[in-house]
C-alpha cells in the first residue's frame, strides 16, 4: 500500500512539473488602448484608385498591436474618399480630387489621417512578373503598377480589371479578395491583361506540362529480415496538377547503405544483406522520395547445406532432389536461407540447380557421370560443395504411398510416388509425376509445396488416384492406384496452436490449425488453412506455398495471425509478440 | 540569527543521535503546521484564448484533527485526519500574446480535506509516511491586476485533493514532530473578468510543512 501511494505521489508531482509553459493565445485587452496610429502608403492617391490603411494601437504606452481589424473607419468627405469595399473595410477609394480626413475609431479612442486625392491620370500600366512560366496546376500572383501623369507610380493591383485571353490555359481572378491570382489550367500560352480605364497592360503567361513535386515510395519504412528480399518498391509521383501517376519504372532507384541492402537502379525488390538501416531512394528530375528500410534478424555468422557436403548424392538420370541451406545469425536465430544462396553446378550439362520459388531449389541430374560438384556460395563465407553422382539405371516400377486415404471433405493429405530402379535404389519422383483423380467431384490433386502432391477430399464417396512418370522416354504407371474415401462432416470448431506465441526476430514458430467435427473427430488442417498476418513489419509467413502456418519474427511488436478454413467461420486469430531485432 | 540556528541545531542533534524505543500512539490527536508553498505557473483560459499566471511563493498554515489507528488493526498502520489549510499567493506576472506583464492581487485557497496516511512504524522514533486526501477548497481571486489595470476576481468552491509524504519524529509518546511535503491541486476554479467574461485557471501547488501533533 505504501509503495502504491509513493508511486502515485511521485508520478503526480512529476506530472505537475513547474506548471504551464505553453504559448498564450489571448491578447491583453485589460490594459486600455490610449492612442491609435494610422499608417498609409501612399498618403496621396489618384482619383479612382484605392489603398489600404492599417491601424496600430498603443496600449497605455506599454505595448503596441495591429488593430486594423478592430477599428471602425470613416471619412469626413465621402465624395472625395470613401471606404466602399465591403470585403476589405480598411481600403479607401479616391472618388474625386480633394482632401479627406479619415478616422479610425475604437471605443472612445480615435485617430485621423489626411488623405489627398489627386487629379493625376494613369498613363501606363506594368504587370509583374513579366512573361512568367508556371507549371500546370500551380498559381501565381500578378501585380499591376500604374504610372501617372504627375510622374508618380501606384500599386493598382486591386483597382484594375484582370482578364485572361485563354481561360482554358489560365484563369485570373478579378474577385476583390483575390485580385491578380492566376491559376494554370493546361499547357499553352495566355495573355494576362490588366485594364484601368482606357489603359491596359499585358503579359504573356506560359503554362508548361505539370512538374513533379514529390515522390512517395512504398512500402513505407518496412522492416525485413537479413538475407531476404523486400516486396517490390513502387514510386508514386505527385505532380503540380494534382495527378499521382505510378512512376516506378521512370525513377532511378538507389540504396543509401549498400552494405545493408541493395536495389537495382531499375527498381524492384531490395535485397537485404546485414542488420541495419538503409534509405531506399527514388529519384526523378532532381526530386526524390525515400523509404527507410530496417533490416533485422542479425548478421549471418555461418551456414550449412543439405544434402551435406560429406555425402555423395546419387541420383538417377532425369530425377531431382531438394537442396537447402540453413543460416545461423548473430542474434542467435537460425532460419532457412536456401533462396539467398548462390547455387552453381560445375558441369551444367550433367547437373543443374534451379530455383522454384520461395526456399525451393531443385538439384536435377541431367546426364550420367561419376561425380560432379555443386557449390553453395554466400559472400564472404567459404563456399560449401556437394558431390553428385548421376547414374542411369533401369526403372522397374513406380508405386504410391500411402495406398489408401481416408479424407474429410475439405481437407487434404500428401501422396508420394516412389520409383524403384534396377540397381536397387529408389527415389521420390512425386514432383516429376503426373497424378490424376478418377473423379474430381470426389477428390482433386494439386501441388502441395516443396514438390509434393496433395489430395483434397471434395465430396462423400470413393475414387482412385493414378500416377504416370516418364523416364528416359518411357512412361510408367502405378500398378495399384490410391483408393481415396471421402467423408463429409460438419465443422464445429477450428483451433490454432499455440494460441499466444513469442518469438525472436529471425526465428520461426510453426502454428497448426485443427478442425473439430460434429462426430467428435479432429483433423490437422494446417495445410488447408488460409493464413494471414496483419503486420508484416512484425512477423511474416515464411512460405505460404511450401510451409503453411510457419511464421517468422521480423521486428519488435505485436502482430495478429489469422486462420480461416473452408470458407467458413470461425475465423481465428492469435497474437505473436516479436522481440529483437 | 546565526546564534538561534546554532541553538536549534544543538537541541535537535540529540534527537538524531538518541533513538530509544517509543510507544506507538493510538487514538485522537490535534496538530498545527506551518510551511511554504509554491503555486505553479497556471494556465488560464477564457473565451478569447489562453494566458498564464505566475505567482510568488508564500507561507501556509494548517490545522489538523485526527485519529491514529490502533496497532495491528486490519487496515494497517496509519492515521485519518481532517485538515484545514490556508494558502495565499500574490499574482506576480501575467503572460499574454504580447508578452509578460506585472501582476497584482492574490489568490487564496482555503481547503478542508480528509487525509489518509499510511505510516511505516518501527521501534525507533522516525516514522516515514505517505498518503492522500480529498475534499473541498474555496479558492478566491481578489483584486487581480495586469499592468496596474483591474483584471478580475471571484471565488469558487471546488473539489480539491492532495498527495503527501513525510516523516514523523516522536518527541514523546504523545508528541510528534512532522516534516512533510504536500502536493495540492483542485479542479479549475472559475472567476470573472472585469469585462464580465468568465475565466478558469489551474491550481497546482507544491508545499513543504513542519508541524506538531499532540495525541490524547
Amino acid at each position: 500500500m505504501i509503495n502504491l501511494l509513493c508511486s502515485g505521489f511521485i508520478m503526480m508531482v512529476l506530472l505537475s512539473g513547474c506548471g504551464w509553459d505553453g504559448t498564450p493565445t489571448r491578447n491583453n485587452d485589460f490594459v486600455p488602448l490610449t492612442s491609435i496610429e494610422i499608417v498609409a502608403v501612399p498618403s496621396t492617391i489618384a482619383a479612382h484608385t484605392s489603398t489600404t490603411l492599417t491601424a496600430k494601437g498603443n496600449f497605455s504606452g506599454i505595448f503596441t498591436r495591429d488593430i486594423t481589424d478592430q477599428v471602425t473607419w470613416s471619412s469626413d468627405s465621402p465624395s472625395v474618399a470613401a471606404f466602399a469595399t465591403a470585403a476589405s473595410p480598411n481600403r479607401v477609394t479616391g472618388l474625386a480630387p480633394g482632401t479627406a480626413t479619415l478616422t479610425a475609431t475604437v471605443g472612445s479612442v480615435s485617430a485621423t489621417f489626411k488623405l489627398t486625392v489627386s487629379s493625376a491620370t494613369v498613363t501606363a500600366l506594368a504587370i509583374s512578373p513579366q512573361t512568367p512560366t508556371i507549371a500546370k496546376g500551380l498559381n501565381t500572383h500578378f501585380t499591376a503598377s500604374g504610372t501617372f501623369s504627375d510622374n508618380t507610380t501606384q500599386d493598382l493591383t486591386f483597382d484594375v480589371a484582370w482578364t485572361s485571353s485563354d481561360v482554358t490555359v489560365a484563369t485570373v481572378s478579378d474577385d476583390p479578395g483575390n485580385k491578380g491570382i492566376v491559376q494554370a489550367i493546361a499547357a499553352g500560352t495566355s495573355t494576362i491583361s490588366a485594364t484601368f480605364g482606357a489603359v491596359s497592360g499585358t503579359t504573356l503567361l506560359t503554362v508548361t506540362e505539370p512538374v513533379l513535386q514529390s515522390i512517395t515510395v512504398l512500402p513505407a519504412n518496412p522492416s525485413v529480415l537479413s538475407l531476404s528480399s523486400t516486396d517490390s518498391f513502387t514510386a508514386t509521383g505527385h505532380f503540380s496538377d494534382g495527378t499521382t501517376p505510378d512512376i516506378t519504372s521512370q525513377v532511378t532507384w538507389s540504396s543509401s547503405n549498400p552494405a545493408v541492402a541493395t536495389i537495382a537502379t531499375t527498381g524492384g525488390a531490395a535485397t537485404t544483406l546485414s542488420q541495419g538501416t538503409a534509405s531506399i531512394n527514388a529519384t526523378l528530375n532532381d526530386v526524390s522520395g525515400a523509404s527507410n528500410l530496417k533490416v533485422t534478424g542479425g548478421n549471418l555468422t555461418s551456414f550449412t547445406i543439405s544434402p551435406t557436403a560429406t555425402t555423395i548424392v546419387i541420383l538417377a538420370n532425369n530425377t531431382r532432389v531438394r537442396m537447402t541451406a540453413n543460416g545461423t545469425f548473430s542474434n542467435g536465430s537460425i532460419r532457412d536461407i536456401t533462396g539467398a544462396v548462390q547455387w552453381t553446378s560445375a558441369d551444367p550439362s550433367r547437373a543443374s540447380v534451379t530455383a522454384a520459388g520461395g526456399n525451393l531449389e531443385w538439384l536435377t541430374a541431367l546426364a550420367a557421370t561419376q561425380s560432379t560438384i555443386i557449390t553453395a556460395t554466400i559472400t564472404p563465407f567459404i563456399p560449401f560443395t556437394a558431390t553428385l553422382r548421376v547414374t542411369a539405371p533401369q526403372l522397374l516400377s513406380i508405386e504410391f504411398s500411402p495406398t489408401i486415404l481416408n479424407l474429410t471433405a475439405g481437407t487434404s493429405s500428401h501422396l508420394t510416388v516412389t520409383a524403384h530402379f534396377g540397381d536397387g535404389t529408389s527415389q521420390d519422383v512425386t514432383s516429376l509425376s503426373t497424378l490424376t483423380s478418377g473423379d474430381t467431384a470426389k477428390a482433386t490433386v494439386a501441388a502441395g509445396g516443396f514438390g509434393t502432391e496433395r489430395v483434397t477430399g471434395v465430396a462423400s464417396g470413393t475414387t482412385t488416384i493414378s500416377a504416370t512418370y516418364t523416364y528416359n522416354g518411357i512412361t510408367f504407371s502405378t500398378q495399384f492406384p490410391v483408393t481415396v474415401m471421402v467423408t463429409t462432416r460438419t465443422l464445429r470448431t477450428l483451433t490454432i496452436s499455440p494460441q499466444i506465441s513469442s518469438v525472436t526476430a529471425g526465428n520461426q514458430v510453426q502454428f497448426t490449425a485443427t478442425a473439430g467435427y460434429s462426430d467428435g473427430t479432429s483433423v490437422d488442417v494446417t495445410a488447408d488453412t488460409t493464413w494471414t498476418i496483419d503486420n508484416p513489419n512484425v512477423a511474416i509467413l515464411a512460405d505460404n506455398v511450401n510451409q503453411p502456418g510457419l511464421v517468422l519474427g521480423v521486428d519488435n511488436g505485436v502482430a495478429k495471425l489469422t486462420a480461416s478454413f473452408g470458407g467458413m467461420t470461425p475465423i481465428l486469430a492469435t497474437t505473436i509478440t516479436v522481440t529483437g531485432p | 540569527m546565526k546564534q538561534i540556528c546554532r541553538i536549534i541545531i544543538a537541541m535537535c542533534l540529540p534527537l538524531l543521535l538518541c533513538d530509544p524505543a517509543i510507544a506507538q500512539h493510538s487514538g485522537p490527536y490535534v496538530g498545527a503546521f506551518v510551511g511554504g508553498n509554491v503555486l505553479m505557473n497556471a494556465k488560464s483560459s477564457d473565451n478569447l484564448g489562453d494566458f498564464s499566471f505566475k505567482f510568488d511563493p508564500a507561507l501556509l498554515g494548517s490545522a489538523v484533527i485526527g485519529w491514529d489507528l490502533e496497532p495491528g488493526n486490519p487496515v494497517g498502520n496509519g492515521r485519518i485526519e481532517l485538515e484545514y489549510t490556508r494558502r495565499n499567493n500574490r499574482l506576480d506576472k501575467v503572460k499574454f500574446v504580447e508578452g509578460s506583464f506585472t501582476g497584482g492581487g492574490d489568490v487564496t485557497a482555503d481547503s478542508l480535506l480528509v487525509n489518509f496516511f499510511g505510516v511505516l512504524h518501527d521501534s525507533g522514533r522516525w516514522s516515514p509516511y505517505a498518503g492522500a486526501g480529498f475534499g473541498a477548497a474555496r479558492i478566491e481571486a481578489s483584486g487581480l491586476k495586469v499592468a496596474g489595470q483591474p483584471m478580475g476576481s471571484g471565488s469558487n468552491i471546488v473539489f480539491g485533493y492532495q498527495l503527501g509524504a513525510g516523516v514523523d519524529y516522536a518527541l514523546t509518546d504523545n508528541l510528534n514532530l512532522d516534516l512533510g511535503y504536500r502536493f495540492f491541486s483542485s479542479i479549475r476554479p472559475r472567476f470573472t473578468e472585469v469585462n464580465g467574461h468568465a475565466f478558469t485557471m489551474d491550481y497546482l501547488s507544491h508545499n513543504a510543512v513542519l508541524g506538531l501533533r499532540v495525541g490524547f
